[in-house]
């Protein structure tokens, strides 16, 4: 082969560095500036009311049509986590109340957040508002967007049964809240799960018919990155849903794919 | 990512001239010389007569050095490319600086006592190699080696490869140090993006094998991972991609 100078006189090899537009730089100076983001503040707010049993704010009036892809629905009310409470709050779209109608400040919210009692705490909603404000619908990982109209694989008769069983339990309130509150509450912190469904921005999206998340998403809080017994006990407990890991640091939130590569035999 | 081959026919140059048989031919070819190296500090030192130096360089193996001397061209060999010659492809014999012929026991020993963990590093490089991988030092990314599918003349390297351990049965898992801490992920990612590589993570598995020869290396295993930055800023409108968890 003629020409093979693939390494000069130095020994140096000539792959070039691709001088990728530095625009973190700018990025760090929007932040500080607090400009970053065109954020819409709105002028009709939706009204919540705070249940601190369910770890969840009850829908009271609801204005906008983000209602389409925020919230969960039991027995025909629609109530919103804390993480989506508090976005909603950021941008002036939700008045949160308590149970003696005062309206909760945002600093109020903050502290709520801070408990980290329902399943989410500030790095986690950081990941949440990060991708809600790109479009993406995010919901959490194992609590159905609604239980009406579950549209099963069983028979007739076996899903007019489980209809039944979940209009009953619709309809005994309380049996619904110990539900929720243990699967809120049950979403731990720490280890590595799953944490949020996460969807394309998508015009079409219906909480009764969802379909498969896009990716899930884990939340990773260890000091340190995931190891490979660890990524593939996470994916272990994905059903082979594509899975993305994040980690969140001074109000950065960073993705990543790790998956195995298995790179081919060449020729 | 898509390979990055230079050139509009060096995809086809590379299918008409697959490194195995490149490699194939390059093994004969030291056999047929009687190709001796000498171990000196962390490299072993090839000299090879010119007809036959062609196909070292074609099969990247070594890194030549430029000398006067007009009966042999001298080539500078890794100690991982050298035991692979050595010991996998069985082509090149290895020399002490006094001459002596080194068993494969003893030079087994000798690169341990110059690479710390050297098990796993030529764990991770002859499972690329035997893949037909073009494997190089990767010292110039911060990585440990750099992975092309050809000969770097034709075709950039997609891979930028770093070595862990885990599952011996002494304490010295990850002990190699890299990707412990967040910033070190961090930059090894900005550093492959910024030179067009995906990280790969190669794992290599001690299977609870505590000393380890070079006959029972087998037991070890090598896991592959590649690790990419995903940014949802980008990724809003490829659904396809997406769905296919391919971005």
């Amino acid at each position: 082969m003629e020409g093979l100078e693939w390494e000069d006189a130095s020994g140096e090899l000539s792959d070039e560095e691709i001088y990728l537009e530095d625009d973190d730089d700018n990025e760090d100076l929007l932040n500080l500036s607090g400009h970053s983001k065109k954020l819409q503040f709105r002028r009709d707010a939706s009204k919540a009311i705070w249940n601190e049993d369910m770890g969840m704010a009850e829908v009271i009036e609801k204005k906008g049509k983000m209602w389409i892809t925020v919230g969960i629905v039991r027995g025909g009310k629609t109530y919103c986590s804390i993480e989506e409470t508090i976005f909603l709050a950021e941008v002036g779209a939700l008045h949160l109340m308590d149970t003696n109608n005062v309206q909760f400040s945002l600093q109020r919210m903050y502290e709520k957040i801070s408990e980290e009692k329902n399943g989410c705490g500030w790095e986690l909603f950081e990941v949440y508002r990060h991708l809600k404000s790109l479009g993406y619908i995010v919901g959490r990982h194992g609590v159905p967007w609604t239980m009406k109209g579950l549209k099963g694989e069983n028979n007739s008769s076996a899903s007019q049964t489980n209809l039944d069983n979940n209009h009953n339990a619709v309809e005994g309130g309380s049996k619904d809240v110990c539900s929720i509150t243990e699967l809120l509450g049950s979403l731990q912190i720490g280890g590595m799960k799953p944490v949020f469904d996460v969807y394309l921005p998508n015009s079409k999206f219906r909480k009764y018919s969802p379909g498969q998340p896009n990716f899930l998403l884990c939340l990773i809080r260890d000091n340190m990155p995931p190891s490979r017994v660890k990524i593939e006990a996470l994916e272990s407990l994905c059903d082979g849903i594509p899975v993305k890991c994040c980690h969140v640091e001074h109000g950065r939130v960073s993705f990543f794919t790790m998956k195995k590569a298995e790179l081919p035999v060449l020729p | 990512m898509a390979p990055r081959w230079k050139g509009r026919t060096a995809e086809a140059k590379a299918l008409a001239d697959p490194i195995s048989k490149i490699v194939s031919d390059l093994q004969s070819s030291l056999l047929q010389s009687e190709a001796h190296a000498s171990l000196s500090g962390s490299s072993a030192l090839l000299p090879v007569e010119p007809q036959h130096a062609e196909i070292l360089t074609r099969a990247c193996f070594g890194r030549p050095i430029i000398t006067a001397d007009k009966v042999n061209q001298w080539f500078q060999l890794s100690l991982e490319e050298a035991f692979y010659l050595s010991h996998h492809l069985g082509c090149l014999k290895i020399t002490h600086h006094q001459g002596t012929t080194c068993s494969i026991a003893e030079l087994w020993q000798y690169m341990k006592s110059k690479i710390a963990n050297f098990p796993h590093y030529y764990k991770a490089y002859s499972h690329l190699r035997t893949k037909n991988w073009v494997v190089r030092p990767g010292s110039q990314y911060g990585v440990d080696f750099v992975a092309y599918r050809h000969h770097p003349s034709l075709v950039h390297s997609e891979y930028a490869v770093i070595v862990l351990s885990e599952g011996g049965s002494s304490s010295d898992d990850g002990v190699d140090g890299r990707l412990m801490v967040w910033s070190d992920l961090y930059c090894t990612i900005r550093l492959c993006g910024s030179v067009a590589k995906t990280l790969l993570v190669l794992t290599v598995n001690k299977n609870g094998h505590g000393t380890v020869s070079p006959t029972t290396l087998d037991g070890y295993s090598v896991e592959e991972r590649s690790i990419r930055r995903w940014s949802a800023e980008q990724n809003r409108e490829d659904q396809v991609a997406a769905a296919n968890g391919t971005k």
